[in-house]
């Protein structure tokens, strides 16, 4: 009794695969049925040629580069980088500045007295809960000042980037870099402290520095236009001036409200 | 770019450094672009699939080993990208359709079937044969292009794609199923 080939191995014996090629092409000498199944077979095959693809110039892939690279994405980092990035030298003094600010910070909330504003009702803080919301606003107060420097500094960049002439920003994007990472730091403090409002415009901040950090150091018109409308377009020089003079205001208040407001002092004659 | 100045570059890219992915993406992204297209069948798709793989790219660089090869690692994430995407299309369309094969769905109609001045133009074929392209489901379009214009084999292809070899082999053959059937009507007016 003869045995046929099925479509799908005479499907395979035209892509060259399968197992029992010496076979299928012997029988297909000897048996009609399947050579006219394999001629078929191959017949359709042979009508559907590659598709011709639209020509890319050699300028494609920088053309794929500027389209991607305003979207690239945190990379997963792999266990390797995340503790070698930590000993960077850059991220080693970022951190160390930021261990000083923390530790001043402690040193004032345990060391400086709450001054009385004149003319107010003097809170005196005698229980445990009324020595920490005096540490807490001295390290808000830090904060603050430490935030209204950098916006300050910030503002500076953003500046200068919008009225840089085209070509080279390295300069920027030095100033731009060793902002970032500490852009990173004082959003983080200012999500703990509850200054959402502050948090939210570092945040718009980072983005822009991270622009100008990853763009190319001889921009082109085109790119430089594109950050500068970004910027413009989130208002961002507005907002970093008006949080800078906002916490300046609040640096200098006697008795200011601070997001947390749940403060308990009690007041004694 | 040799192999020791490319493993650098990944080496580098692997790290974080972008400017070292931008090297990665210009030498990648003709070829890239190519595989999309052959997938796809659409420029306008195979734009945005050259986008996405390399964003997934850069977004997984951190899996990848450095041991494998970028541009078969590249490969298999384009191949994907261009499934998902046949597949969100296809859902957006609200095209049903499942992996069996469906012969009336693939019949023509009648008075589209031309006549035989107009078979022997080779315009003519090429849009029957990407109508017929079209109307494979995305997995069978993949494994057909992969083995049929890639000339990748079997065992590539279940690699490429994340499939059982099994799984791999009978899409292909499905794909060849239905396009036999939709392209009968050319054959039988060659013939």
């Amino acid at each position: 009794m003869t045995h046929h080939f099925s479509e799908d191995e005479l499907t395979l014996y035209y892509y060259g695969e399968g197992r029992r090629r010496h076979d299928i092409e012997r029988h297909l000498e000897s048996c009609a049925a399947c050579a006219a199944t394999h001629r078929e077979i191959a017949g359709t095959l042979a009508m559907i040629a590659a598709p011709e693809v639209p020509e890319r110039g050699d300028q494609y892939g920088l053309e794929v580069w500027q389209r991607i690279r305003h979207k690239l994405p945190e990379p997963e980092p792999s266990a390797w980088s995340t503790l070698t990035s930590l000993f960077r030298p850059g991220r080693l003094a970022i951190a160390a500045a930021a261990a000083i600010v923390v530790l001043a910070a402690f040193t004032a909330g345990r060391v400086w007295p709450r001054l009385p504003a004149a003319g107010t009702p003097q809170p005196v803080t005698t229980t445990a809960a009324g020595s920490m919301t005096a540490g807490s606003d001295s390290r808000q107060r830090i904060l603050l000042t430490s935030v209204a420097d950098h916006l300050d500094q910030s503002e500076r960049v953003l500046t200068d980037i919008m009225n840089a002439p085209r070509g080279d920003i390295s300069a920027e994007q030095r100033w731009a870099n060793d902002l970032l990472d500490a852009s990173r730091l004082y959003r983080q403090d200012a999500v703990d402290a509850g200054e959402r409002s502050v948090a939210a415009i570092l945040d718009d901040l980072e983005r822009s520095l991270i622009e100008i950090v990853n763009s190319p150091s001889k921009i082109s018109a085109a790119d430089l236009e594109q950050i500068r409308r970004r910027i413009d377009a989130a208002s961002l020089l507005f907002k970093v001036r008006v949080m800078s003079d906002e916490l300046r205001k609040r640096e200098d208040a006697p008795d200011r409200s601070t997001p947390r407001s749940s403060t308990s002092t009690r007041v004694t004659s | 770019m040799d192999a020791t100045e490319a493993a650098a570059v990944l080496a580098r890219a692997r790290q974080g450094d972008s400017d070292a992915f931008r090297a990665l993406v210009e030498q990648h992204s003709r070829s890239v672009f190519r595989l999309a297209f052959r997938m796809t069948g659409n420029e306008q798709d195979a734009e945005d699939v050259v986008q996405e793989s390399f964003l997934r790219a850069y977004r997984q660089l951190g899996r990848f080993e450095s041991r494998a090869n970028f541009g078969t690692w590249l490969y298999r994430i384009v191949s994907n990208c261009s499934v998902d995407l046949m597949r969100s299309k296809q859902a957006r369309h609200d095209q049903v359709r499942g992996d069996s094969l469906d012969e009336g769905a693939m019949e023509l109609p009648a008075a589209d079937v031309p006549g035989p001045e107009r078979m022997a133009q080779s315009a003519e074929i090429d849009r029957r044969v990407q109508h017929a392209l079209q109307e494979l489901s995305p997995l069978e379009r993949a494994a057909f292009t992969l083995r049929h214009y890639e000339g990748r084999s079997i065992d590539e292809i279940s690699a490429t794609l994340g499939l059982g070899t099994s799984a791999a082999k009978h899409s292909v053959f499905r794909a060849v199923k239905k396009l036999r059937i939709a392209l009968a009507p050319l054959r039988s007016q060659e013939s």
